[in-house]
């Protein structure tokens, strides 16, 4: 086969998970007004909503908010005891084109849509899956497929309180 | 205590919003990946990093979302609200690295109820820009009457 023909059917074989469901998994632990204000401190945040229960008692949320921003942090998984997560659709694209040489990763670049305020005492559930897969492409880094995966985070009341993309280049180093 | 907050009527498209420096050291680089709950090495060993081809452990991506979020937020006030970010990541940021973020009002609209202004944001170091970034908020309309 030629090269540009083992290029298209990779192509190929990795589109065929954009749109399959990945699994949905719970956040770590609930919002809880600790885990912001360690936030606000290590990020130098002092917006009151996050921090002030005065100020926040008496805004339009009636109490304290989740910065929107930590939307990430809450899916993190523990480090201990360690959690084997089950395999979703972002990692079969990725492994695909690991087998294929394209062996390092970079996030280049994100966006994250806020659409409801996080606050103390919500249990996050969220899920993903790859939405775009691109062509080969010559990047600085070397040649590589841009996978495009978007996580969509739910309330316990089933209510989307945010999305994510990441946009991860997948590259053959030097290539 | 009495917060400022920025109302959409204000607002000039083209205005710039006051640059924001942090340095960032490595205490900034490990507290904020702890705090996103990032325990990747590359953000706390030098070891790990250099392993990697990198010159030193570095910024990870939530924390340009947290500096982001409260550059933005510090503007508007305490009544603005994020709607969107998005970022396109460049360059690594360092420990020893002094950060710039500027920014700078791009487009005002409204849409349904919302008064909305669009952002145009990067942040710098010495070595070039880590990333450039647009942000969506949504600002009180006016000042209450």
């Amino acid at each position: 086969m030629r090269l540009v023909d083992v290029a298209s059917d990779l192509f190929e074989r990795v589109r065929q998970v954009i749109g399959v469901d990945g699994p949905w998994l719970d956040g770590t632990d609930e919002v809880c007004k600790p885990l912001i204000r360690h936030w606000c401190e290590a990020m130098q945040d002092t917006n009151p909503l996050y921090i002030d229960e005065e100020y926040a008692a008496n805004s339009k949320y009636g109490g304290i908010i989740a910065p929107p921003t930590m939307l990430l942090s809450w899916s993190m998984p523990r480090l201990w005891p360690p959690v084997v997560p089950p395999e979703g659709p972002v990692d079969r694209a990725l492994e695909m084109l690991n087998e294929a040489g394209f062996t390092q990763l970079i996030v280049a670049g994100s966006t994250q849509k806020y659409m409801k305020p996080l606050v103390p005492g919500d249990r996050v559930k969220f899920t993903y899956v790859v939405d775009d897969v691109s062509e080969e492409r010559q990047t600085p880094l070397g040649t590589g497929y841009f996978v495009n995966a978007l996580f969509t985070y739910v309330n316990q009341k089933g209510e989307v309180v945010g999305t994510q993309t990441l946009r991860i280049l997948k590259y053959r180093p030097g290539s | 205590m009495v917060y400022k907050n920025i109302h959409w009527n204000d607002v000039r498209e083209g205005e710039e919003l006051p640059p924001y420096t942090r340095r960032i050291d490595a205490t900034t680089v490990i507290t904020c990946a702890i705090a996103s709950r990032d325990f990747l090495g590359l953000h706390h060993s030098r070891e790990l990093a250099q392993e990697a081809g990198l010159k030193d452990i570095f910024v990870n991506t939530p924390t340009f979302y947290g500096f982001a979020g409260k550059y933005l937020t510090d503007w508007t006030g305490p009544e603005g609200e994020l709607k969107e970010i998005s970022l396109r990541l460049m360059l690594p940021c360092f420990p020893g690295d002094t950060m710039m973020i500027k920014g700078k009002v791009a487009r005002k609209y409204i849409e349904g109820d919302a008064y909305l202004v669009d952002l145009d944001f990067t942040l710098e170091v010495e070595a070039g820009t880590n990333c450039r970034g647009r942000a969506t908020v949504a600002l009180p309309a006016s000042r209450a009457a």
